[in-house]
């Protein structure tokens, strides 16, 4: 083993021609959080290692009605962003619960999505949110919706001579509901056993905590562009069509809570491994659901 | 009178080495032209093994040694002596050490343990030591999965008349309850350096919390008389009992010497988790015989201990916790029966507490249990049945300095439990009545 | 291999690596700077914790060429006997050792929390100290020491 070859790119350009050069041999490295974690266990031996970390692709953009954030932006700039604290607090709530301090110091919203866990977290809050993501290549440039993005565990629909240049995050009206949640075997430093995320636009809600709020059974007359997303609960991170499909355009009410939680969970296919049961999963995704839409109408 | 230590607080004596980062861990120690080691390890939790042929691993470039169980001297270890240090015809759990290699660097070593040709014969393993102790399980062992004590299966105490105390019980309370194993997970990874000298004696790094025993053992498995070893230890990362078995030592010692070079063998965390030493699990049955005011009158107990493969501490673990389970409490009948049972698991040992912290947790909630049953406070149940001064213990040790209701009516104040007056006034000295 | 130059406490090293090489490996077996520890090799311990342009990373799974021309400190360099940083006299102090293994992980953790932060809450130290592991003190004497280093009476 001779321990490969590696480039620092220095700009987006000289990282495409890299991986156009060197194609399937070529591993991008951004953080290195799991990659190198990899390469320590001898899971993987890279021939070809292409460094994106100071190739340009650490920013984050306001452009109005959406936000862009670079490939290779650690979550902790993400963390630090007055713009995602504004705009996108589902984000910026998922994010804390992501690693610890030092991981979340250089593991980036790229190197999570490309790795492509059907855990990694960075994917609820962006398909409650319905972000895309751009692919770049020597060739061009393609942007695709993230639910189009993952294809099974570790797999995507990226090209290996693609990088993922940029993360685009509509901003979502301002009056909407949303609530995440993580669950996992510690509260912090550990992959999700489920995390979840439920976000929809209110029409009609009794003003908060007050009697006719706790009278009616009913807390908006009407959801809509409404979205249900779990994590680890199946091959890719899971948007619950049809969860999310009962809340559109319905008026919420206990009995549509609980039947959106129940739903969510016979979407999920779970496995069992160390973390948790299969079982446990699908128990857990019920009271996930449920729990995210009592907070958001408490 | 003035005291230096007792009621002062005392800086640790090595604590500023530590905040420096000073302090020199055995994997800290640097010596030049030190080898590394890999290992070659079961893949099966039980198994024959039908060959195995290292030639191609030897001709890996940067590999100095192989070893297989025919390269040791003695080749028999551990507290029951029963630990093969590199596996013979059988290996009895996964990860049991079949052939170790040391190279000039971890790609060469790990390639020649992937080199390496093994034909095992897999067996029908058992896991669970319920399982395990039926008539008709697969043996773990030619001899049977159950330790024998002498010609007992178990290690029994037998104090006063247990059938004669539960007559006297106006309540039975039954119980049972299951410890689940547990890894200490040290933050130190088990580790050792070995380190020759043109004198022929041979220094070793040792991360070992016994290290005068592992050098007895270690003087015996490479075949060196004990003025020939030196063993430095006292710096250790963490231990908590895991680092009462020899790990590493033994094989960095045959490496060192096989090579004449020094030679360092680092576990991973990975290799630690899996298969290093750890708590087994315990299951426990107690019945209990109470009379109406809530004194214990008869205990039995019966445990079983997940040993894992090898006998390690565990006959030792089991037999503290035989001696102790009865709780901190006078019980004038007392019967217990603590089983050391095999199962294809790597070896158990020593965990904080040598069998006794399984036994505080599950005598403890039995004595919730109790005063449940009798609608009793459960301070009450605990302080009415706590040892005094001068009473004897189910292994027939009349105590001294007994201080049990005190530190209860201390902790009572520390928890904001108001104690009754009459549990206030009780003191160990007082006889008990009756 | 590939020339490597960084700045470490302070001083200037070049050195040659692998592709692959991590800098833990660069500082513990190149330099022969053992603070930092090795403890699990898979981002989830801390015992290697080192700073890199100020920003708190483990150093075993960061890939050694991607600290290029960067400056990396390591316990070693936060203070000496006779000049050693508060946290290091608070973690004396406050028995916030035992063993000693975690400590110089932890030490840079807090080290980086205090110089973004320098009156955190308990919570805050709690959050910063999330990805350092200790098996011996239970946390809460390693929690004081940094309350205390940053002036709080713990
Ligand atoms: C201790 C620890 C805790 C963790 N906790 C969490 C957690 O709570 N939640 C969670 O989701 N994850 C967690 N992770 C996983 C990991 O930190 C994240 O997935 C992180 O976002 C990966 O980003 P990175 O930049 O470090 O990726 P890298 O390791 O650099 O790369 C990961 C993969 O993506 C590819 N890649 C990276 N960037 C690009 C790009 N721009 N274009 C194309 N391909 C790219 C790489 O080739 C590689 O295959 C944890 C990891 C560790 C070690
Ligand atoms: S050794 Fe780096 S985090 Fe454990
Ligand atoms: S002091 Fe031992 S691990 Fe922290």
């Amino acid at each position: 083993m001779s321990g490969g070859e590696f480039y620092r790119a220095s700009s987006v350009q000289e990282a495409l021609d890299l991986l156009a050069k060197y194609g399937a041999k070529a591993h991008v490295l951004a953080g290195g959080t799991d990659i190198m974690v990899k390469v320590n266990r001898r899971q993987l031996a890279p021939e070809v290692l292409v460094y994106i970390g100071e190739c340009g692709l650490n920013y984050i953009k306001d452009l109005g009605d959406k936000v862009v954030i670079g490939g290779a932006t650690p979550f902790a700039e993400i963390l630090r962003s007055d713009v995602v604290k504004q705009k996108l607090p589902l984000l910026a709530e998922a994010v804390k619960h992501i690693g610890t301090p030092a991981i979340r110091n250089v593991g980036t919203i790229g190197g999570n999505l490309v790795t492509a866990s059907p855990a990694a977290d960075s994917s609820v809050p962006l398909l409650a949110l319905g972000a895309s993501v751009k692919l770049a290549s020597k060739s061009g440039e393609r942007v695709v919706p993230l639910e189009a993005f993952f294809k099974g565990p570790g797999e995507t629909v990226r090209k290996p001579d693609e990088l993922l240049v940029e993360v685009i995050i509509p901003v979502p009206d301002k009056d909407v509901k949303f609530a995440y949640h993580k669950i996992g075997r510690r509260k912090a430093g550990t992959l999700s056993v489920v995390a979840g995320a439920v976000i929809f636009k209110a029409e009609g809600g009794a003003p908060r905590g007050t009697a006719i709020a706790r009278d009616q059974a009913c807390y908006f007359e009407k959801c809509s562009q409404a979205r249900v997303v779990l994590n680890a609960v199946a091959p890719t991170p899971l948007v619950a069509k049809k969860a999310s499909a009962l809340l559109e355009g319905s008026a919420l009410d206990a009995e549509l809570i609980a039947k959106v939680a129940k739903t969510a969970a016979e979407e999920t296919s779970p496995i069992d491994d160390v973390r948790a049961s299969a079982w446990y999963r699908r128990q857990a995704s019920e009271g996930l659901v449920k729990s995210l839409l009592e907070r958001i109408v408490a | 009178m003035a005291l230096n230590v007792v009621g002062q607080r005392v800086k640790r004596y090595d604590g500023l080495a530590h905040v420096a980062g000073e302090t020199r861990f055995v994997d800290d120690v640097i010596v030049p032209g030190t080898l590394v080691v890999k290992g070659l390890r079961s893949p099966v939790p039980k198994g024959k093994i039908k060959s195995l042929d290292v030639s191609a691993a030897e001709k890996v470039p940067g590999v100095v040694a192989v070893m297989t169980h025919k390269d040791v001297p003695n080749n028999r270890y551990g507290w029951g002596g029963d630990q093969y240090v590199l596996a013979e015809d059988h290996v009895r759990y996964r990860g049991e050490l079949i052939a170790v290699v040391a190279a000039e660097n971890e790609d060469a070593a790990l390639e020649a343990v992937d080199k390496m040709k093994l034909e095992i014969e897999e067996q029908e393993p058992v896991f669970d030591p319920l399982e395990a102790m039926k008539p008709g399980a697969p043996k773990v062992r030619p001899e049977g999965n159950i330790f024998m004590y002498g010609d007992s299966p178990c290690r029994k105490i037998i104090f006063g008349d247990v059938n004669e105390g539960f007559k006297k019980a106006d309540i039975i309370v039954e119980g049972k309850y299951h410890h689940q194993g547990l890894k200490h997970a040290q933050m130190e990874p088990h580790v050792s350096l070995a380190v020759p000298e043109a004198t022929g004696r041979l220094t070793i790094y040792t991360v070992s919390q016994a290290m005068y025993f592992h050098l007895t053992w270690v003087c015996n498995i490479v075949g060196l008389p004990m003025s020939k070893v030196r063993m430095i230890g006292g710096t250790v990362g963490g231990g908590f009992g895991a680092k009462n078995d020899v790990h590493a030592d033994h094989i960095a010692a045959l490496l060192a010497l096989k090579t004449g070079r020094p030679v360092k063998w680092r576990w991973t965390r990975e290799e630690d988790l899996l298969f290093s030493t750890f708590r087994g699990s315990w299951d426990m049955e107690f019945k209990d015989g109470v009379t109406k005011d809530g004194r214990l009158v008869a205990r039995q107990v019966k445990s079983i201990r997940d040993s894992g493969a090898y006998t390690s501490l565990n006959a030792y673990v089991v037999d503290k916790h035989c001696f102790l389970v009865a709780g901190p409490y006078f019980i004038p009948n007392v019967y217990v029966e603590g089983y050391c049972v095999y199962t294809n698991k790597p070896p158990a040992s020593s965990m904080r507490g040598f069998g006794i912290t399984p036994a505080t947790y599950a005598g403890e909630m039995q004595m919730n249990k109790i005063a449940e049953a009798l609608g009793m406070d459960p301070w009450e149940l605990r302080f009415k049945n706590a040892f005094r001064e001068g009473e004897m213990t189910a292994t027939q040790r009349v105590l001294d300095s007994v201080a049990l209701i005190e530190t209860m009516q201390a902790l009572a104040g520390l928890v904001g439990k108001e104690l009754p007056p009459h549990l206030k006034a009780m003191a160990s000295t007082q006889k008990r009545e009756g | 291999m590939y020339t490597l130059e960084l700045k470490v406490n302070g001083r200037a090293y070049k050195v040659e690596v692998k592709a692959t090489t991590t800098l833990l490996q660069v500082l513990r077996e190149k330099l022969g700077i053992t603070g930092p520890k090795v403890g699990c090799e898979t981002g989830d311990c801390g015992a290697c914790s080192v700073l890199v342009n100020g920003k708190l990373v483990k150093a075993c799974i960061t890939n050694a060429l991607t600290v290029h021309g960067k400056e990396v400190l390591t316990v070693e360099g936060l203070g000496r006997p006779g000049a050693f940083h508060p946290l290091q006299l608070a973690f004396h102090e406050h028995y916030a050792a035992q063993c000693g293994f975690c400590t110089p992980g932890m030490l840079m953790a807090a080290k980086a929390l205090l110089d973004e932060n320098p009156k955190p809450t308990r919570d805050e130290v709690k959050e910063a100290l999330s990805g350092n592991l200790c098996r011996c003190t239970g946390y809460v004497k390693i929690v004081d020491a940094i309350m205390a280093a940053a002036g709080e009476k713990a």
